[in-house]
């Protein structure tokens, strides 16, 4: 199977062109094909969170995502979250503020699952974050610090 | 190379001091995806590997056929115990001598399910995992012994150097009023860091380039240099950002070598990512364990006697132990004590290190049984525990250098409202929630090595801090910006901190909770040297606006040097560089004992674990403290627990940084709820398996499982423990938090859960 195809992202608002077999994940074509590594692989199993970014706007598991189903729609990796003028994102400056990540390596996908969870209208109490917030483990343990900066970035972005 | 800067904003302005709040200043890397992992770099040419592991847990393999994974398109090369490159063995992490054997990555003779067996490397990853599944493996498969369990196991065998002994606690037992004796057990448990384990290795020449997560940089370099017989300083390790490790990134693994031989062989770098499932078994957790512990005491609760006996699984072919004695051996003072233990070889990866190892399961044997001895007695968990507060330690009859434990127990009962409890079993209650409260101690030692550090001051002002050691999210970074900026007089955002790479200043085993005590030590040396150094070329160069002053006048505060006899004048530290000439100030200092300032020893002390002290060495015993103080709710119909509400009180003694000290302290007892109610890793008995190896079924917590957390510091600067007064911090936390959580929930629900975890179906 060697195959290749030619795909066209649109990722963090650039048109990407790779060409990659067709059973490459889209964490793997973000991460090895296209070096943006603020995706992380965790455990490549759509178990644990690490690896989630944006399509059109809504939070999906990038491993367990084909490269080639995300043609035409948009991508939003954690490179892509700040600003044109590299502000950070509140959600960016409240795991900051609040220590919400210790490692480091969950962090990526609890900050692009946290602005969704936010969007969607989950972060309406701290119960209600901790349950919306669940599908991104993190083993350093940050989760009260997690609870805390999605509560203070969820008013900041009303 | 990574350099952190800290021009990033903060809060009030004693933040940049040691003991300031900064928030970490590896944060703006890590929060906008920018932070290298280890596998996050492409050299050119780089090609994927795949491990292939056994299927079988104990037997030999007959043959491999690769036939089909050779033929595969892009496939580079099968690797396999026939034809891959021969390396020797190293001296172990002790610095013992390696015996003069080649050593053997990839196994022919199967001692455990998962052990690496072959590899494929190709082009592309899916590549190497498509081919991966082509090889064929056929073995001659016997029985396995799947766990302590199996009654073939045997009892084991006595570690001579665990037991500790002092009175007579059998006869002491037999006389005993009171007697309590029962069987504590915890499963096998892993590290689960979320990034898995792996490497690139680029060799070029005979140097060996590696980008691999490590906690101990140095150790593991000597160990890759060993296996392939060139000198240390051909061996370039990164490491600036890690993962989490949690024990689990310390030393070198068989599949590292793997990577690094097939590097060698098709000469171009080579990528080997472990597999979620595969991080179960191509390095061990901790492992399963047993303790029968009997407690004497008289009917006021007062101990008279313990006597505990271990066991903890080992691989078949090495020795791993879990030092079960540790915290049942100093927690309480005892007349009459007896500890033993044996480890027990079944067919399994060698168990390794998982946070606090020993003092973790230590703490629930003797954290249950003192609480079911309250009970047996009739008094409060919490006045038992005062009742035989330990003045000294009774194990090594030595003062302790500060125990505020008794501080702890005040604070954290107060925190919780201890003291609105019940003490019947079962008789608090909302709805269909039986709610308990429990309460248990644990404890952490300080281990101690020497470090070593390189700061500079450069020309521009800009201060540089330099050291192999690492960050893997205990705050490293921050708190060494913190201890510099102090000692030198500068703001914190014109500090520069490198770590993560073997080409600088050594450092020691992140592990053992020493690091943060260590390095704080090492780059306040460094730091006074070079402060020291900068004052004196402030006086006696003649091109120094303060050349005419004497020695010891000048003060430095906030990067500007100042001079008391001529109030208000200053001068920046770049303008003194300036005028002077000179480009950079360098202070290369370390902490190892004169006697053994010399090439040999100070390569030893880096990259074997030979010179850590242990927490008696000295006049004084040291350790941390602490105590968790739990409320359960539980099902009345299902049993299942939640943990609603936590204090804890924690002695660490002095926080280099209290706001990153805290998110350490609250991630310890985050891992010990998970140890307490989900964490098990569960073997078939037939098939030596792990069969939940993936994190859908090994749970570790979720956001939703984790309560508020509260945690209070009880420490105090504690000088003898370490120069700057920091004890333990990073493994602390998660003893003790167990314990506390299974006797809430016997208070919850009167059963007494003595085996982790603390399931539904052993409540009803």
């Amino acid at each position: 199977m060697t195959n290749e195809t030619i795909l066209h992202l649109d990722v963090n608002g650039q048109t990407q062109t790779l060409t990659v077999e067709p059973r490459v994940t889209l964490l793997d074509a973000l991460r090895d094909h296209l070096e943006l590594t603020g995706t992380k692989k965790g455990c490549d199993q759509g178990q644990c969170g690490a690896c989630t970014v944006h399509v059109d706007g809504e939070r999906v598991l990038s491993c367990l995502t084909l490269a080639a189903q995300v043609e035409g729609r948009k991508i939003t990796t954690i490179e892509g979250l700040s600003d044109a003028g590299g502000d950070l994102h509140p959600v960016q400056e409240a795991f900051l503020e609040h220590d919400a990540f210790q490692c480091g390596y969950c962090t990526p996908g609890q900050i692009m699952s946290a602005v969704a969870c936010i969007r969607e209208g989950h972060a309406g109490s701290d119960d209600e974050i901790r349950e919306y917030m669940s599908g991104n483990l993190c083993r350093c343990g940050a989760y009260p610090h997690i609870v805390e900066a999605v509560r203070e970035a969820a008013k900041v972005m009303s | 190379m990574t350099i952190i800067d800290t021009k990033m904003k903060h809060g009030d302005a004693s933040d940049g001091i040691l003991g300031g709040r900064l928030s970490r200043i590896d944060g703006p890397a890590k929060i906008t995806g920018t932070a290298d992992y280890a596998m996050e770099h492409f050299p050119e040419g780089m090609a994927h590997a795949v491990i292939i592991d056994s299927t079988i847990a104990s037997g030999r393999i007959l043959a491999i056929d690769s036939a089909a994974a050779e033929a595969y398109p892009g496939v580079l090369l099968v690797l396999t115990p026939d034809n891959a490159l021969p390396i020797k063995t190293a001296t172990d992490w002790t610095g013992a001598p390696p015996p003069a054997v080649p050593y053997e990555p990839l196994a022919r003779d199967i001692t455990f399910s998962g052990q690496h067996i072959a590899a494929v490397i190709a082009g592309t990853f899916e590549q190497a995992t498509a081919a991966a599944a082509l090889v064929k493996v056929t073995y001659e498969e016997t029985t396995p012994i799947s766990s302590f369990d199996d009654p073939r196991s045997g009892e084991g065998y006595l570690i001579d150097m665990m037991t500790k002994e002092w009175g007579d606690a059998e006869a002491a037992l037999a006389t005993a009023p009171v007697r309590i004796e029962q069987e504590y057990r915890t499963p096998r448990e892993y590290n689960v860091p979320i990034e898995p384990h792996g490497l690139i290795a680029h060799w070029e020449g005979d140097k060996l380039t590696l980008w691999e997560p490590s906690q101990w940089i140095d150790g593991m370099s000597r160990t890759y240099a060993e296996w392939f017989g060139i000198p240390f300083e051909n061996v370039r390790m990164l490491s600036p950002y890690i993962g989490g490790g949690f024990g689990s990134k310390a030393l070198p693994t068989r599949y590292g070598a793997v990577a690094a031989i097939a590097a060698k062989m098709l000469d171009r770098p080579v990528k080997l990512a472990i597999t979620r499932p595969q991080t179960f078994t191509a390095f061990g957790g901790r492992p399963a364990t047993r303790q029968t512990i009997a407690l004497g005491a008289t009917r006021e609760g007062k101990l008279l006697s313990i006597r505990h006996r271990g066991a903890n699984e080992t691989s078949m072919d090495d020795v791993a132990v879990e030092p079960l004695g540790s915290v049942i051996s100093i927690m309480y003072a005892t007349p009459n004590f007896s500890s033993r233990q044996n480890i027990v070889p079944v067919n399994t990866v060698k168990p390794g290190a998982l946070r606090a190892p020993g003092e973790n399961p230590s703490a629930f044997g003797i954290e249950c049984a003192i609480d079911e001895l309250a009970y047996e007695v009739g008094i409060d968990p919490l006045d038992i525990r005062l009742l035989n507060y330990a003045e000294e330690d009774p194990s090594a009859n030595k003062p302790w250098s500060t125990r505020r434990l008794r501080e702890a127990y005040a604070a954290g009962a107060e925190a919780f409202g201890w003291a609105k409890r019940n003490p019947r079993v079962r008789s608090m209650r909302e709805g269909k929630q039986l709610i308990g409260y429990g309460v248990a101690a644990g404890t952490y030692p300080v281990r101690r090595t020497p470090g070593e550090a390189m700061v500079r001051i450069l020309s521009n002002g800009t201060i540089e801090v330099a050291s192999s050691g690492i960050d893997m999210g205990q705050g490293t970074y921050t708190i060494l910006a913190q201890t510099a900026a102090e000692a030198i007089g500068v703001p914190v955002e014109t500090v520069v901190v490198k770590l993560g790479d073997s080409s600088l200043p050594r450092a020691p085993v992140a592990g053992g909770s020493q690091l943060a005590n260590l390095m704080t030590g090492a780059v306040h040396k460094a730091a006074h040297a070079a402060r020291d150094e900068l004052i004196g070329l402030a006086i006696n160069d003649p091109n120094s606006p303060f050349r005419d002053l004497q020695a010891n006048t000048l003060t430095i505060e906030a990067g500007q040097i100042l001079s008391p006899r001529d109030a208000g004048s200053s001068v920046s530290i770049a303008e003194v560089m300036r005028r002077t000439g000179r480009e950079r100030i360098e202070a290369l200092r370390n902490t190892l004992p004169e006697e053994h300032q010399n090439d040999k020893d100070h390569f030893r002390n880096f990259t074997t674990i030979s010179t850590m002290k242990s927490p008696t060495e000295g006049d004084y015993s040291l350790h941390s403290w602490c105590v968790h103080f739990v409320e359960v709710r539980v099902d009345v119909d299902f049993g299942t627990v939640r943990v609603s509400r936590m204090v804890s009180a924690l002695d660490s003694g002095r926080l280099y940084n209290p706001k990153l000290a805290e998110s350490q302290w609250k991630g310890g007892i985050i891992m010990g709820i998970g140890q307490a109610l989900l964490e098990e890793g569960i073997v078939d008995p037939r098939h030596g398996r792990v069969m939940n190896n993936n994190l859908g079924d090994y749970l570790i917590p979720t956001n939703a499982d984790i309560p508020d957390l509260q945690v209070i510091s009880v420490g105090i600067p504690d000088t003898h423990a370490s120069v700057l007064g920091g004890k333990a911090v990073g493994e602390l936390a998660i003893v003790g938090v167990a314990p506390a959580i299974a006797n809430a929930v016997y208070h919850a629900t009167g059963v007494r859960v003595r085996e982790l975890p603390v399931t539904l179906e052993k409540l009803i």
